[in-house]
């Protein structure tokens, strides 16, 4: 500011207009100079960032309380969770490794996104619960001072999942317990769903269940960024890369019966850069594994199913990526603005997508047309020969529409009982899961993080028991069996 | 005094030359050995120093903190075995030879007679401390660290430097024998004020005083476990014992130029414990608790009555031992979980019974519970403040009530309620950490049945 005054005195008062242009010149390569060297300086003394060494901006800290591995939906729901539960601020330092920040490959994004509470395990609806109140109250859990609103569009058009004769019964002891959760469903005939659906062709259709509230669709990309908005906020690291090794130290410890068991804790988070055979060690207390559909390879790197099998220690995470396809169609005639997310017996399902007559669906391949999940390519003649005539089926009006466009996405699918695993695991005691929901974690992600935050944090689950989902029923053969699967 | 000295010398050669596995033991052995030689010079005959030498002499004030430094030297080496077991060989040695040169410049610090040799040896203790905090701490801040601690502790003590050797030119000598007799009281002027300024600023710094504390956190998180327990139990009394040398020659000047120190230190410990309440990691809580301890040393000896004395020099010992245990027992949960963060290391009474009455000891005696020496510093401490001034009481009452508050509150959150579930399997203590707390702990309590060898001058 000196300078600029002793400029406009000095320039107009000695110097004229003559040298006027070679005076701004030189004064701004001063300018320039002197702020080099503030800069310099400040870097220097005690308080600046420099480090004479190297520059390690890109690695993430040498240190950390918890490493959170993946950063999609549940890892970020962690995070918030660990820093919301916190006693004090900043008690916690959490650091979230992700390999792909552009998300490409991440479930959570491509998802289709929907809510649901008809499940039938009542902690499945207890954590839909959660996640929908969650949802709807966003801009007061994830607010962030100075930035705007989120917006997650959320459609609560509900679920309408139809049941031929065989699943009738299923579905009316589903929808009790559900009701019992506190989740409005409410049950309708065939005659109800042609009054309230006339686009629905309801042969073969003997029961239906229909969401009335707290169930719809919304926008798992405006939850994934809200969510990392805030958790910056409150102070969660970021950074990129891939965890390619674990350091444990183990002890030989004896059960109460006298077996012998190996105990395992891991100390150390090797964070590989990308493209680069640069790596950071980080130290750390705990793990937490969020990797979705990668989260079985990030279990073997820290040594859990290496063992015998039939053994706790020969016990593998039985999470693996299965790969889904979306399709998205225009139909004019289709059934329009009220049309719920309609799950058919058969298997396909499709939402209404926007105002526009766009609907987006797919189906669940059986297990010999199973696709293979070594990459994200879309198969169109799945569409043609095994989606589309099941749509046309039950929906006539889709006998005519037209693809736009289709991708496909990964479940971590949970090979055991197509149910999360949440908790600590029994051996490798400071790793943490947070996985294998089979397409239905975007929409218990909140609540799930809340839980795996409590069982860091105080050691047991608080709000909602979660230990049927615990590591241990891999081993115990105790399957939690979810029957609503889309 | 050379026969502490030049022991303490050759440890060096002995850890460059011992075989293999015997590079631990070699001089932790040797260096308890010199320790039950320096104790010697605490039998003291009132007001008469013992004169080693003309370069070295011991008298009251001394003779606590010199076997305070060469008692924590086997503590220093038996605390870092663990987490240097994973260095190469020649690092090893290098860093036990980092620590015997402290050591050794340490205990010249504090026998010096002189006072620039005093001086020169006061910042010759920085080199070997800044290489230990910034080779071998644990984190990436510690760089940071380092810089604030050498460049605080430099800028503080520079003046120091010019004022000696303006004093050195005008009386002709710096001897302490000399100098407690040859006094002159400093006229008050605005020189002289400077002079003041100049000779105590150092130790300020040093101590800390609390709004010059900001490097003592950071450089006891980030120093490695003996770095932080001979930062805490000895470089902070350096501070404590330069100011209670040179007080004696800045007299009456020290009447009024003291007030801004003393208001800062007053309101200091109280700030600094109330930081403690609120800290999540336990190293910080610890470092803080020592700027809240050393503010009442700072408060005593700028009142300078003989009951302040007494309390300044019983405190600067005992809470060397407490602070140094408290950070071997932070350091032992450090080495289980892998974090310093106190929330996520709890309930370990349930696993580990043997520390947590380690934990417990260490606890009671940093909250001054009675009859330890904590308590019979800081009563000293209080009852001579109030002499000096009555509305003292108030601040000091909320002081020890807030210090007993963080105790307890570090105590309960670590011992106490149910243990996650990623500490189930810690390794049990090992003998090496329990033979540690107990190094610190004998002493402590030992003392308290005969507090009169660490209460200095004025007993």
């Amino acid at each position: 500011m000196l300078r600029r005054a002793l400029w406009l005195g000095w320039g107009r008062g000695l110097l004229g207009l003559g040298l006027g242009t070679r005076r701004g010149v030189s004064t701004l390569e001063w300018d320039g100079k002197v702020s080099e060297i503030k800069k310099k300086i400040q870097s220097v003394i005690p308080g600046g960032a420099w480090n004479p060494l190297y520059d390690t901006s890109h690695l993430p800290p040498e240190h950390s309380d918890v490493v959170i591995v993946g950063g999609g939906v549940l890892g970020l729901s962690v995070a918030y969770w660990l820093k919301r539960l916190e006693k004090q601020r900043g008690a916690i330092k959490v650091l979230v490794v992700e390999r792909d920040h552009t998300y490409s490959q991440a479930s959570t994004v491509l998802s289709v996104g929907g809510i649901r509470q008809q499940f039938s395990l009542p902690e499945n609806i207890q954590l839909s619960l959660f996640s929908v109140e969650f949802l709807r109250n966003i801009n007061e859990y994830l607010a962030v001072v100075d930035d705007p609103p989120l917006d997650l569009q959320f459609n609560p058009s509900g679920y309408l999942f139809l049941a031929s004769e065989k699943g009738a019964a299923t579905m009316e002891n589903n929808v009790k317990v559900q009701r019992q959760e506190g989740a409005k469903v409410c049950l309708m005939s065939p005659e109800q769903l042609r009054n309230k659906f006339p686009w629905i062709n309801t042969e073969g259709v003997a029961l239906a269940s229909y969401g009335l509230e707290n169930e719809g669709w919304f926008d798992p990309w405006s939850l994934l960024q809200g969510l990392r908005r805030k958790v910056q906020s409150m102070g969660v690291l970021f950074c990129q890369g891939e965890v390619t090794r674990f350091v444990s130290s183990s002890d030989r410890m004896e059960t109460p019966s006298g077996e012998e068991v190996i105990l395992k804790k891991i100390h150390e988070v090797h964070v590989k850069v990308d493209h680069s055979q640069e790596y950071q060690p980080v130290e750390c207390a705990i793990v937490v594994n969020t990797a979705g559909a990668w989260s079985g390879q990030i279990a073997e790197l820290a040594g859990i199913g290496k063992g015998p099998p039939g053994t706790l220690q020969g016990t593998k995470l039985p999470v693996e990526p299965r790969k889904r396809y979306v399709y998205l169609w225009h139909c004019p005639q289709g059934p329009g603005l009220e049309a719920p997310l309609l799950a058919d017996p058969s298997g396909a399902y499709f939402r209404r997508d926007g105002l526009g007559n766009n609907y987006l669906g797919g189906c669940s391949p059986t297990a010999e047309e199973e696709p293979d999940p070594g990459n994200l390519e879309v198969d169109h003649d799945f569409f043609q020969d095994k989606v589309w005539p099941l749509l046309a089926q039950r929906v006539p009006a889709f006998e005519t529409l037209k693809v736009k466009s289709a991708w496909a996405g990964y479940y971590d699918y949970n090979t055991f009982d197509q149910n999360g695993v949440v908790g600590p695991h029994p051996l490798v005691v400071n790793m943490y899961f947070a996985t294998g929901f089979s397409g239905h974690g975007l929409q218990q992600a909140p609540a799930v993080g809340r839980a795996v935050a409590e069982m860091v944090l105080e050691g047991h689950f608080q709000t909602i028991d979660l230990s049927p989902f615990l590591f241990s029923r891999f081993y115990l053969g105790e399957k939690a069996q979810e029957h609503c699967i889309i | 005094m050379l026969k502490i000295i030049f022991p303490s010398i050759m440890l060096m050669p002995l850890t460059w030359l011992s075989k293999n596995n015997m590079i631990w033991i070699n001089p932790t052995v040797y260096s308890l050995l010199i320790s039950l030689i320096s104790l010697s010079t605490l039998n003291q005959y009132s007001d008469i120093s013992t004169n080693f030498s003309l370069l070295f002499f011991s008298d009251a004030l001394s003779a606590p903190l010199l076997v305070l430094t060469t008692w924590l030297l086997p503590l220093m080496l038996i605390a870092s075995q663990s987490h240097l077991s994973k260095e190469p060989l020649t690092r090893k040695k290098v860093y036990i030879t980092m620590l015997i040169l402290l050591q050794v410049l340490l205990i010249m610090t504090f026998t010096a007679s002189e006072l620039i040799m005093f001086y020169v040896l006061f910042e010759a203790t920085l080199v070997p401390t800044l290489i230990i905090i910034t080779r071998w701490g644990s984190q990436a801040e510690r760089l940071n660290a380092g810089s604030y601690f050498l460049f605080y502790t430099l800028s503080g003590s520079l003046p120091l430097l010019v004022a000696l050797v303006y004093i050195q030119n005008t009386t002709g000598s710096l001897n302490f024998l000399i100098m407690q007799y040859w006094n002159q009281p400093l006229m008050d002027s605005w020189s002289n004020a400077l002079l003041w300024l100049a000779c105590m600023m150092a130790f300020m710094v040093k101590m800390p005083l609390y709004g010059l504390h900001l490097w003592l956190p950071k450089a006891h998180v980030e120093a490695p476990i003996a770095g932080s327990m001979v930062l805490a139990a000895v470089l902070l009394k350096l501070g404590g014992y330069g100011m209670l040398r040179l007080t004696t020659m800045l007299n009456p000047l020290t009447e009024y130029m003291a007030y801004p120190f003393l208001m800062l230190s007053l309101w200091g410990m109280i700030m600094t414990s109330s930081i403690c309440l609120r800290q999540t990691d336990l190293k910080a809580l610890i470092a803080y608790s020592s700027v809240s301890h050393m503010a009442l040393v700072i408060v005593a000896i700028l009142i300078q009555t003989p009951w302040s004395y007494m309390g300044a020099t019983t405190l600067m010992v005992a809470h060397g031992l407490t602070s140094s245990m408290l950070f071997c027992l932070a350091n032992t949960n450090y080495e289980r979980t892998h974090s310093r963060t106190m929330i996520l290391a709890r309930g370990l009474q349930t696993l580990l019974p043997l520390m947590a009455m380690w934990w417990l000891l260490a606890s009671l005696a940093n909250l001054a519970l009675p009859p330890t020496i904590n308590l019979l510093g800081e009563l000293f401490v209080v009852m001579s403040a109030f002499s000096w001034s009555n509305i003292t009481i108030i601040l000091m009452g909320a002081n020890m009530m807030i210090t007993a508050l963080y105790s307890l509150y570090m105590l309960i959150m670590t011992q106490r309620g149910k243990h996650t579930h990623h500490i189930n399997n810690i390794k049990p203590t090992y003998t090496r950490e329990n033979t540690l707390m107990a190094l610190h702990m004998l002493p402590l309590l030992m003392l308290s049945l005969n507090p009169k060898i660490i209460m200095g001058l004025t007993y």
